[in-house]
């Protein structure tokens, strides 16, 4: 009897080294694709479930995992890294008629299906059509809405007549992480039912075709196409340099290092603490080879929601104090080590955006006062020091800050509000609040004053690190705060179901062109729902009837009327002057890139190309990439 | 029969009536949830889309919720759930809309039940043998280094051994692949190596299973058998000269096997709620992440597939537990 | 009582390990109390510093000190589990008594609702619950609800165990003898289910721990509120096992490790004091 359990445990030691020792073939792909011609991604948005569904145009689809990168093209693409829009499928920019009532699209010719059919206007004029008559698809809403009919002139040229006029109907079309994309009408037209088709095995626009799905939905293996040149990236830019391009999902951060240390994953998006865990991974690269190493293009921003019908958030007053009792430096140093791009405006502190609004913004800035007075002088608030003291903390924390004060600038961001908790006190002093005699803070009816901040719940994703930084800054100010991480977050959010939250606090705007109309129209009137419905407008539930006049002229002006800059500043100054959400610092990318095999990443030094896989972007950057010439 | 009539008729309604009680808890509690199935798929549509108009999203919201079937009341919705589940069907899942749900649990079956099925019967028998024999052999040196080798194990939080095994044989040590069920641009037919590559890649999250699994059973077993071990019947067998293997197989470890085998069926059933933390830990595909998923996206007919599947699987579990019960224990009687 | 602490103290070195890790244990909880920082303030000390005479158990990346971090996450996770464990055990063994001993209509009935616990699944039903609630369970709710779902397969076992004892001679004696239902059971099956009672209550204090520790991992708890879960999971995020921060993992891991041990060696020697068999035995030792 006593052998039993010996035999068992021997069995299972055998068994291990036997499974091992096969295993010793250290490779994560298989030995038919070679590892130097392939680069390896990974997948922002997860496992996919369903991995053989390629319907885009049914809403769940996972997108990233290759259809919008290198599948499927839209008629234009939003470059941020140079601030500019992208012919992709189109020829040309929409052209439109006086009223915007007519848009004509002019495509390019010469792009070929992967399976060899010539892509026409019959492609995007059949697209429209269908969507637009199954409720449900994508874009079927906004379609039914606006187009009236669509039709072609010649194999070339496609015309909207819409319904009403629209000056940005276009931008259904104009992606950014996402736009209507076109099928291919010979293989669309025989299916009955367009919501339940999987469109798999999929064709192609795009340079690369799937070769393989994982069944398990963790990776997806796309084949360079041999007719390459026929596709827009083809005309554009020319031949992608990696034969295969391998999407896999490593999960958790911690799973991306011990990937990259084995050389199974080129590009990814990691946290703070990991990519000071990647180091010593050998051919290891960030955006920017020195610190503060993050991506300072992306075109969100980071900060505060508040619940402006949820008493006390409704008193702008309320808001200022909030914000002015928040040090940024240590909000930076808490949440990334310092490492971001601070921006006071609900604008994301990008290059492109600091050239279109804070530059022209900050003259303003410097000169705006609160209504309220502090040594007998109106209150400025804005610190256009705060860059100088985050660099000093990075410089205390030992990391290599250059101490011109223009190269400060350009790397921490223009200025911050000042740091002020006396000012803030007064503030709420003024509008019945009172501390209790441990110094903590008494609402105007003599309770205690505690803040639940809603946030997002994946330990990757900034608003995470953020809102507990945040936490940090209004506790020390005498508030009692919690922080609640839930998946709900976004739901609580839209029905108004909070106080303060770390959803985005503006909608972004398009990253790559100065037109805000998509940010400031969020905060429309018109939209605005009580707590318990579903706003559709931004869930901070504030607006303003100034910014509801300026909002009506955005409508009225076309894409590139002269007026759009202007007017947006004038928006921008109410909603700064009101604070209905506290703007942090910009979403800060820190993107893991691996030397070994793949080089010439579009880094900071370079940034010849925005720097995520999981952008459709991605689909220009493969043609610059460079091999490493390790087998 | 009496048997038939008094023991395992109302056996069988009191089964179909817990299924129900379950199926109903499954459908109520995720409505309480603040979640709002069409809202997920609103912000997903929002993150993909370039611009929605406002006035588009209400006119979408409006689509999805009649697509979704969540227009009705709460009480159609309910009678509509088992008028659909009687006939076998689970429903379409909304992120996926309109696959079936019986689809996506089809994917990720088998993954779940190939590794949960192999592991916790490995690690059932493995830790009731190592056991019993630690618990015979109490006063031995190996069998006390295994059970403090088990008492060490036992309470590690599951994700820090899981966490902890791919750090040590995936990183410092590379021998395991890091994820994934098996290795990439491998022609999925049937074959020894492909079969080989499977084991390859199940190794470490089946090893993780196998070890903590393996210690529970164990400390269960070892405390079964020493309890065993001073009732009269075993001290009379000693006394009478009966062998040591015998005494251990036949009196000990079939009399604490009783309550091993209930656990058994109970761990088996409840396999199909998939393993959510193994399945993040090492990225292998299951049942436990589509359901976190679901729960998440407020996918209802998703999460209540899954949830009804595992409480099918389970009360069908302690149902052939309770059946086969006087079989084993004769001390057992139905009246 | 105390003479019997003492005589176990003395006589059982399991007992006095278990004893002694236990004593320092709530001590360290109790202690908590006296912490010099805010658990929930960040930066009170430098980041990232080893073990040292000044910190104890060093520091952590948000600039917290891991010794009082720790007696707190101790304290929290203690309290949370014993809540779990006695409210589970109660219904527990009033369940499966009642059940065992009575048959009949009031055993179905109860088995009903037991198997109705038993067979829905933990950790999704548990996700669900936590997402209900807009704001965090606290440490008290959580231990609650992990007991209100804790109970069922318990009952279950000592429902089993009662119906076993109940076929035994000893039982048709006791009856024959005139003795009441009440003394019956505690008189004659106590002995036998208590050992039940203490080897359950382990597991599902153990199960309360690891639950709580899976919650917090998944982001579902109040992650300002220390516990060895809420330890775990800004570790682990914090990459403190790739970088090297190896006393801020360490910590709350030996920690459940030292938990279980104490109350595992402790219910050992409690078990096999009460054991009927021994217990004539030790008392005549005692006494002597």
């Amino acid at each position: 009897m006593k052998l039993t359990g010996r035999y068992a445990g021997l069995l299972l030691l055998v068994l291990s080294i036997l499974v091992a020792a096969s295993s010793l073939a250290l490779a994560q792909i298989g030995p038919d694709i070679p590892r130097e011609e392939t680069l390896i991604v990974d997948i922002l948005t997860g496992r996919n479930p369903n991995p053989r569904r390629f319907n885009a145009w049914a809403p769940g689809t996972t997108l990233d995992a290759g259809i919008q990168q290198l599948m499927l093209d839209t008629l234009w693409c939003v470059e941020y890294a140079q601030g500019e829009i992208l012919n992709v499928v189109a020829a040309a920019p929409p052209m439109y008629n006086d009223d915007y009532t007519q848009m004509t699209v002019k495509l390019r010719e010469g792009l070929y299906w992967s399976d060899g059919v010539a892509f026409t206007a019959d492609d995007l004029v059949f697209t429209v059509e269908t969507l637009k008559a199954n409720p449900g698809m994508n874009y079927q809403a906004e379609f039914d809405m606006f187009v009236k009919e669509v039709y072609k002139t010649d194999d070339y040229t496609v015309v909207f007549e819409l319904k009403e006029p629209n000056s940005r109907f276009h931008t259904y079309f104009l992606n950014r992480w996402g736009a209507c994309r076109i099928m291919p009408k010979h293989i669309w037209e025989n299916v009955d039912n367009p919501m339940a088709f999987d469109f798999y095995p999929p064709v192609s626009l795009g340079q690369y075709v799937l070769k393989d799905v994982d069944p398990g939905g963790y990776w997806f293996l796309w084949e360079k196409r041999e007719d390459w040149e026929r596709t827009a990236v083809g005309q554009l830019y020319g031949e992608p340099k990696p034969r295969y391009v391998l999407f896999h999902f490593y999960g958790p951060p911690e799973r991306k290092v011990i990937a990259q240390s084995r050389h199974e994953l080129d590009m990814c998006d990691l946290t703070m603490e990991s990519l000071q865990a990647s180091w010593e991974n050998p051919g290891f690269r960030t955006y920017r080879k020195e610190y503060p190493w993050i991506v300072n293009i992306d075109p969100c921003i980071t900060g505060i929601t508040f619940n402006a019908l949820v008493e006390p958030f409704d008193n702008k007053d309320v808001r200022w104090a909030l914000a002015l009792a928040m040090d940024i430096v240590d909000v930076m140093a808490l949440s990334f080590d310092g490492a971001g791009v601070m921006g006071a405006l609900l604008v994301p502190p990008t290059p492109v955006y600091l050239d279109w609004y804070y530059e022209p913004m900050e003259e303003w800035l410097r000169e705006f006062t609160l209504d309220i007075e502090v040594d007998g002088a109106p209150f400025k608030p804005y610190d256009p020091g705060a860059a100088k003291r985050l660099a000093d903390y990075a410089a205390g924390r030992g990391y290599d800050v250059p101490d011109d004060p223009a190269k400060q600038r350009e790397i921490f961001g223009y200025g911050w509000w000042k740091y002020a908790p006396e000012v803030a006190a007064q503030l709420l002093e003024r509008n019945g609040f009172s501390r209790d005699k441990d110094g903590g803070w008494l609402l105007p009816d003599g309770t205690p004053w505690k803040i639940t901040i809603t946030s997002h719940p994946n330990p990757a994703h900034p608003a995470y690190k953020n809102s507990f930084a945040i936490a940090q800054q209004w506790r020390r100010f005498g508030i009692e705060v919690e922080v609640v991480t839930t998946e709900q977050y976004n739901t609580l959010a839209t029905y108004g179901q909070f106080e303060v939250s770390s959803v985005w606090p503006a909608y972004e705007p398009w990253g790559g062109h100065p037109d805000m109309y998509r940010t400031l129209r969020m905060w429309d009137s018109d939209l605005h729902r009580p707590v318990g419905e579903v706003t559709y407008g931004h869930q901070g539930r504030w607006s303003h009837p100034d910014l509801d006049v300026i909002i009506d002229k955005l409508e009225k002006i076309g894409f590139d009327d002269p007026e759009l800059i202007p007017l947006a500043i004038e928006g921008l100054k109410i909603t700064t002057a009101e604070m209905p959400s506290i703007a942090t610092f910009g979403y800060p990318g820190f993107v893991g890139w691996d030397e070994t095999y793949w080089t010439n990443y579009p880094g900071a030094e370079n940034p010849y190309q925005q720097p995520y896989q999981h952008w459709p972007n991605f689909k220009f950057m493969l043609p610059f990439l460079e091999p490493a010439g390790n087998k | 029969m009496p048997f038939l009539k008094r023991y395992l008729l109302p056996r069988i309604v009191q089964y179909l009536v817990v299924i129900f009680i379950g199926g109903t808890l499954v459908f109520i509690i995720p409505r309480l949830m603040p979640v709002d199935p069409v809202q997920q798929t609103l912000q997903r549509i929002t993150i993909q889309g370039a611009f929605l108009d406002p006035r588009a999203i209400e006119q979408i919201r409006e689509t999805l919720l009649e697509l979704y079937g969540l227009k009705g009341s709460l009480m159609e919705q309910y009678f509509a759930l088992w008028h659909r589940l009687l006939r076998g069907d689970f429903g379409p899942s909304y992120v996926q809309f309109p696959t079936p749900v019986m689809t996506l649990i089809k994917i990720s079956l088998p993954w779940t039940v190939g590794l949960l099925v192999t592991t916790t019967v490995l690690s059932w028998t493995v830790g009731n043998i190592l056991g019993g024999i630690a618990a015979y052999y109490s006063h031995r040196r190996w069998a006390q280094l295994m059970e403090n080798v088990a008492m060490v194990i036992r309470p590690i939080p599951y994700y820090i051994i899981a966490l902890a095994l791919l750090l040590l044989l995936a990183y410092a040590v590379p021998i395991f692949p890091v994820t994934g069920g098996f290795s990439i641009g491998r022609s999925f037919v049937l074959s020894w190596g492909l079969v080989l590559d499977i084991l390859k890649h199940a190794f470490l999250p089946a090893l993780s299973l196998a070890i903590v699994g393996t210690a529970t059973w164990f400390m269960t077993m070892r405390l079964l058998v020493s309890n065993l071990l001073a009732e009269d019947y075993i001290v009379y067998a000693q006394i009478a000269g009966v062998q040591d293997g015998e005494i251990l197989y036949n009196y000990a470890i079939r009399n604490a096997m009783l309550p091993q085998v209930t656990g058994l069926t109970l761990s088996l059933g409840q396999i199909f709620g998939g393993a959510l933390i193994t399945e993040t830990v090492f990225s292998y595909p299951g049942l436990g992440t589509l359901l976190y998923s679901s729960i998440n996206s407020g996918d209802y007919n998703l999460m209540m597939g899954i949830t009804l599947l595992s409480v099918v699987a389970i009360a069908t579990g302690v149902l052939i537990m309770d059946l086969i019960y006087p079989f084993l224990d004769p001390r057992i009687r139905y009246e | 009582m105390f003479k019997v602490l003492t005589s176990l103290l003395r006589q059982d070195k399991r007992f006095l390990f278990g004893f002694i890790v236990m004593v320092i244990l709530l001590a360290g909880g109790a202690l908590a109390g006296f912490s010099p920082h805010d658990p929930r303030l960040w930066s009170v000390v430098p980041r990232d510093l080893p073990p040292s005479s000044k910190y104890w158990l060093g520091t952590n990346s948000m600039g917290q000190d891991v010794f009082w971090q720790a007696l707190w996450a101790i304290r929290n996770s203690l309290v949370m589990a014993v809540i779990a464990v006695v409210s589970s055990r109660i219904i527990a063994v009033a369940a499966g008594l009642l059940a065992g001993y009575r048959g009949g209509l009031i055993d179905r009935v109860l088995m009903t609702v037991t198997d109705s616990f038993v067979i829905l699944p933990l950790l999704p039903i548990l996700i669900l619950i936590t997402s209900i609630f807009k704001s965090r369970l606290s440490v008290t709710s959580l231990g609650i609800l992990l007991g209100i779902f804790g109970w069922a397969w318990d009952a279950r076992v000592i429902r089993s165990q009662v119906l076993s004892l109940r076929e035994r001679e000893f039982t048709y004696t006791a009856i024959l003898s005139g003795m009441s239902t009440g003394r019956i059971i505690f008189r004659e099956y106590m002995p036998f289910i208590f050992p039940l009672i203490t080897a359950t209550a382990m597991n599902n204090m153990l199960w309360a721990i690891g639950m709580e520790v899976t919650l917090a991992v998944l982001g579902l708890v109040s992650l300002e509120v220390p516990t060895l879960g809420t330890m775990i999971h800004w570790a682990v995020n914090s990459q403190a096992m790739l970088l090297g921060i190896w006393w801020w993992i360490l910590t709350p891991v030996v920690l459940c490790v030292f938990i279980f041990l104490a109350l595992y060696l402790l219910s050992l020697s409690i078990n096999q004091f009460l054991d009927p068999r021994v217990r004539v035995q030790r008392l005549q030792e005692i006494k002597g």
